[in-house]
C-alpha cells in the first residue's frame, strides 16, 4: 500500500482528505457518464423552453417533465436490456450482432404462438408470451454459442450470419405481417402503477432490474469473474482450468435471453410484432456498451455503464428534438459523440498509466529495487 | 489525489462529449419551418405559435420530403393569413421504424405540439401512441398510410387497393391485355403497399392473357430498387411489363439505359421530376402521380381548420392520383416546379405551353 501511495504521489504523512464514500464515488467507473448525463440534462432543461399543457393549462418545461423522462427511459430500455447482455459478450472477448434479429424473431414467434393458442386468461397470456420470448432468445443464443465454439469461427462472422438467418426466419414465418399482441400483454407493459395517465414505468423498472442482475452477475459471482478472466486472457484462463467453451456458450445464451426479454417488452408496449422490428438495434446496443466503457478486446465492461450508455444515446437523440436541431444530423451527432467518448476515455487512461509508470520509476523504493 | 484527478479526467470527457453534441447540432438548420429560439410554446388560440409535428415514414424517401415542402408552404400561408406562427416540426425517422415513430409521437406531445401529422409505417405499432396523444389533448391526423383503428380525427390518402388496380389496368392497356408481368413493391411490412399489391393481383385476374410471374420487394432507396429490377430482369428475361406500386426504381436514371422500351413497359405510382425522362422515352408510358406535396399541404390545412378554427372536417379526405403521360408532361412538370421541386428539367417546362 505504501508503494502504491508513493506511486501516485501521496505519502503516509499526507493523509487523503476525502472521505471514503466520496473517494469511492469519484473512483467509480460510472462518474464520467453520470456527469455527462447531468450536464446535458441541465443544458437541455435551461434551453428547451416550455409549453402549455392543453389539458391542465399548466406551463411545462419541454425537457424536464415527467412524461419526457419516463418516455426517455422507455426508449432506452430495449437498448439497455440488450446492452447488458451485449456487454457480457464483449467482456468475454466476443461480439453478438444478431440481437436485433433475435428481438424480431422472438416478438414474431410470441405473437404467432398466442394467436394460434386462441383466447387465454390474462395471466396465462402473459406467461406464455414471456416464456416464448425467453425460449426463443435462449435457443438463438444457444445456436450462436454452439456455432462459435463448435465451428471455431469468430463470433463476428457467426452472428453476422445468424442476424440474417433469424430475421429471414421471422419474415418467412410471419409472411411480413404485423401481428397484434393480445391486450393483456399491453396492459402489463403499459401498467401505470399509480403514476397517472400516459406514464408507464414498467420498461424503466425492467431496465433497472436487468441492470442490477447484470451487475451482480459480473461483480459478485464466480461465473461473472470467469467471464472477465476469459475475456482478459483466454489462454491463461484455459491453463488455469477454466472451462472456456462453457463460459463462452453461457455469454451468448445470456445475450439471447436479454434480447428475448427486450422483445417481449417492446412488442407488448407497442402492441404488435413484425419481422422488421429491431432493424439496426444491434448497432445501438453495441454503441451503448462501448460508450459505457466496454473494451472490444475483452476483459473490460460494466452492466451499469451499458445502461448509462444507452440512456446517453437516447438523451442525445432527445436533445436533437428538444432543441429543434435538424433531424438529419442525428447520425452524425451520435457517431461523433460516441467516437469522442471512447477516444477521450482511452487517451485519459493511457496518460494516467504513463504518469503512474513514471512516478513509480522515480520513487525511492523503485530506485533502490 | 488520484481519485480527484480521475474524476477530473472523466468530467473533461463529459464536457467534451456534451460540447461535441452542441457543436454538431448547432450548425444545423432548425427543423421547424420557421426559425424559433427555443420553445414551441403556447397552445392553439392562446399564443403566437401553433406547432404541428410531422412524422412521415422515412427522411430518405423523396416523396416525404415533397410532403414536408407542402406542409411548410401551407404553414407559411396560414401564418400570413392569421397573423400567428404556424410551425412544422419535422420528426420523421431517418429510416422506416414504426417503434421510433411511436416514440416520436410521444415526444411531440411531451414537447408541446398542438397537433401531429403521421404516416404509419406499421399501424399496429403506432395506434397506441396516437390514442395516448389524443387522450392527452393533442389531435392526430394521418396521411398516406392510415391507422384506421386509432383515434385520429382524419386521414388524407388514397384507396390503396384501388391504386393497385389502376396500375394494373393501365399496364394491361399498354400491353394490349397480354404478356408476362412482374409486380414491384417496397417494404414488405408496409400495409398500404401490401394492399396495392393485392389490388394489382385482383385486377390482373380480369385479363386472361396476362401472366403474373411474381412480386419483388426492394429496400426503398433508388439504388437498391434499380439494382433489384436489373437482377429480376436477368433472372426472367421474358418480362414484358412491370407493375410498380411505388416509384423507387425510377428515382434514378439507371433503368433508362438498361431497359428497352420496345420490349418492356412500366406503369408506376409516383411521378417525381427524375421520372419524367422515363415517360419521354416511352419506357414508362403512364405514371400515376401521388400528389405528395398535398400530403403536407392539404393535411396542414385540414389540421388548422379542425384544431385552430374548430371547423368540421371529413374523416377521410380522398387523394386522387394524377395520370401523367407524354400528353400532359409539360403541365405536370410545371406543377412540380410550382410545388417547389428544384430539379425539374427545363426542357419539360416548355412542353405543351
Amino acid at each position: 500500500m505504501e508503494l502504491l501511495r508513493q506511486a501516485v504521489g501521496e505519502t503516509a504523512e499526507r493523509p487523503v482528505a476525502l472521505p471514503r464514500v466520496a473517494r469511492a464515488v469519484l473512483q467509480s467507473q460510472q462518474v464520467g457518464l453520470v456527469v455527462v448525463l447531468f450536464v446535458l440534462g441541465a443544458a437541455l432543461t435551461l434551453s428547451a423552453g416550455s409549453h402549455t399543457n392543453p389539458v391542465t393549462g399548466a406551463t411545462v418545461n419541454n425537457f424536464l417533465n415527467k412524461y419526457t423522462l419516463i418516455q426517455m427511459a422507455t426508449d432506452a430500455s430495449a437498448f439497455a436490456i440488450m446492452g447488458v447482455g451485449a456487454t457480457i459478450v464483449i467482456i468475454a472477448g466476443a461480439i453478438d450482432l444478431s440481437v436485433g434479429a433475435i428481438y424480431a424473431i422472438a416478438g414474431v414467434t410470441m405473437t404467432m404462438v398466442l394467436r394460434a393458442a386462441g383466447p387465454l386468461g390474462p395471466v396465462t397470456t402473459v406467461l406464455v408470451g414471456l416464456g416464448t420470448c425467453l425460449a426463443i432468445g435462449l435457443l438463438c443464443g444457444l445456436a450462436n454459442g454452439v456455432m462459435v465454439i463448435g465451428l471455431g469461427v469468430h463470433s463476428f462472422i457467426i452472428t453476422l450470419g445468424t442476424m440474417w438467418i433469424f430475421r429471414g426466419l421471422a419474415f418467412v414465418t410471419s409472411h411480413a405481417e404485423s401481428i397484434l399482441v393480445p391486450p393483456p400483454l399491453t396492459a402489463v407493459a403499459k401498467a401505470s402503477l399509480g403514476m397517472g395517465t400516459a406514464l408507464y414505468p414498467v420498461p424503466l423498472l425492467v431496465m433497472l432490474l436487468v441492470t442490477v442482475l447484470g451487475s451482480v452477475y459480473l461483480g459478485r459471482t464466480v461465473m461473472g469473474r470467469h467471464v472477465f478472466a476469459v475475456g482478459g486472457n483466454p489462454e491463461a484462463s484455459r491453463f488455469s482450468g477454466l472451462r472456456v467453451s462453457r463460459i463462452n456458450l453461457g455469454v451468448f445464451v445470456v445475450s439471447g435471453l436479454t434480447a428475448g426479454l427486450a422483445a417481449f417488452l417492446g412488442a407488448s408496449f407497442y402492441g404488435s410484432a413484425s419481422s422488421s422490428d429491431g432493424t439496426g438495434y444491434e448497432l445501438y446496443v453495441i454503441a451503448a456498451a462501448v460508450v459505457g466503457g466496454a473494451s472490444l478486446l475483452g476483459g473490460k465492461g460494466s452492466a451499469v455503464n451499458a445502461t448509462l450508455g444507452a440512456v446517453l444515446i437516447v438523451l442525445i437523440r432527445q436533445a436533437i428534438r428538444t432543441l429543434h436541431m435538424d433531424q438529419n444530423y442525428e447520425w452524425i451527432i451520435i457517431g461523433t459523440a460516441m467516437i469522442l467518448a471512447v477516444v477521450l476515455d482511452q487517451s485519459g487512461t493511457k496518460l494516467l498509466a504513463r504518469r503512474l509508470a513514471r512516478t513509480a520509476g522515480d520513487s525511492p523504493t523503485h530506485r533502490s529495487g | 489525489m488520484q481519485a480527484i484527478r480521475e474524476a477530473m479526467r472523466r468530467a473533461v470527457v463529459a464536457v467534451c462529449v456534451t460540447g461535441a453534441v452542441a457543436a454538431c447540432g448547432g450548425g444545423g438548420r432548425a427543423s421547424g419551418s420557421t426559425a424559433q429560439a427555443g420553445s414551441a410554446s403556447a397552445s392553439a388560440g392562446k399564443g403566437s405559435v401553433f406547432t404541428i409535428a410531422m412524422i412521415a415514414k422515412s427522411s430518405t424517401n423523396p416523396v416525404f420530403l415533397s410532403g414536408r415542402t407542402g406542409a411548410e408552404a401551407a404553414a407559411a400561408e396560414l401564418s400570413k393569413k392569421y397573423g400567428i406562427t404556424v410551425r412544422i416540426n419535422w420528426l420523421t425517422p431517418p429510416e422506416e421504424d414504426a417503434e421510433l415513430q411511436a416514440q416520436r409521437i410521444a415526444q411531440a406531445v411531451n414537447t408541446g405540439a398542438n397537433a401531429i401529422l403521421v404516416s404509419a409505417s406499421d399501424a399496429g405499432k403506432v395506434t397506441g401512441a396516437i390514442n395516448e396523444a389524443v387522450e392527452r389533448g393533442v389531435p392526430v391526423m394521418m396521411f398516406d398510410s392510415d391507422a384506421p383503428q386509432s383515434k385520429r380525427f382524419s386521414f388524407y390518402g388514397g384507396d390503396d387497393e384501388a391504386i393497385g388496380k389502376q396500375v394494373m389496368s393501365e399496364l394491361a392497356a399498354q400491353m394490349h391485355g397480354k404478356g408476362r408481368v412482374a409486380i414491384f413493391s417496397g417494404n414488405q411490412n408496409a400495409p398500404n403497399l401490401q394492399r396495392r399489391v393485392q389490388g394489382v393481383k385482383d385486377e390482373a385476374k380480369k385479363y386472361p392473357g396476362i401472366t403474373l410471374i411474381g412480386t419483388f420487394h426492394t429496400i426503398e432507396t433508388p439504388q437498391d430498387a434499380a439494382a433489384e429490377v436489373l437482377r429480376v430482369e436477368q433472372a426472367y428475361p421474358n418480362i414484358q411489363g412491370w407493375a410498380m406500386v411505388g416509384g423507387w426504381a425510377l428515382f434514378t436514371r439507371a433503368l433508362l439505359t438498361d431497359l428497352d422500351p420496345a420490349k418492356v413497359k412500366i406503369v408506376s405510382v409516383d411521378a417525381l421530376p427524375v421520372e419524367l425522362a422515363y415517360v419521354e422515352k416511352g419506357l414508362t408510358p403512364v405514371l400515376l402521380a401521388q400528389p405528395t406535396y398535398l400530403w403536407g399541404y392539404q393535411s396542414v390545412h385540414t389540421i388548422f381548420d379542425h384544431v385552430y378554427l374548430h371547423k368540421q372536417v371529413p374523416e377521410h379526405v380522398e387523394m386522387k392520383l394524377v395520370k401523367v403521360t407524354k400528353a400532359n408532361l409539360g403541365d405536370w412538370a410545371r406543377q412540380l416546379k410550382a410545388w417547389g421541386y428544384p430539379n425539374v428539367d427545363p426542357k419539360y417546362l416548355s412542353l405543351g405551353k
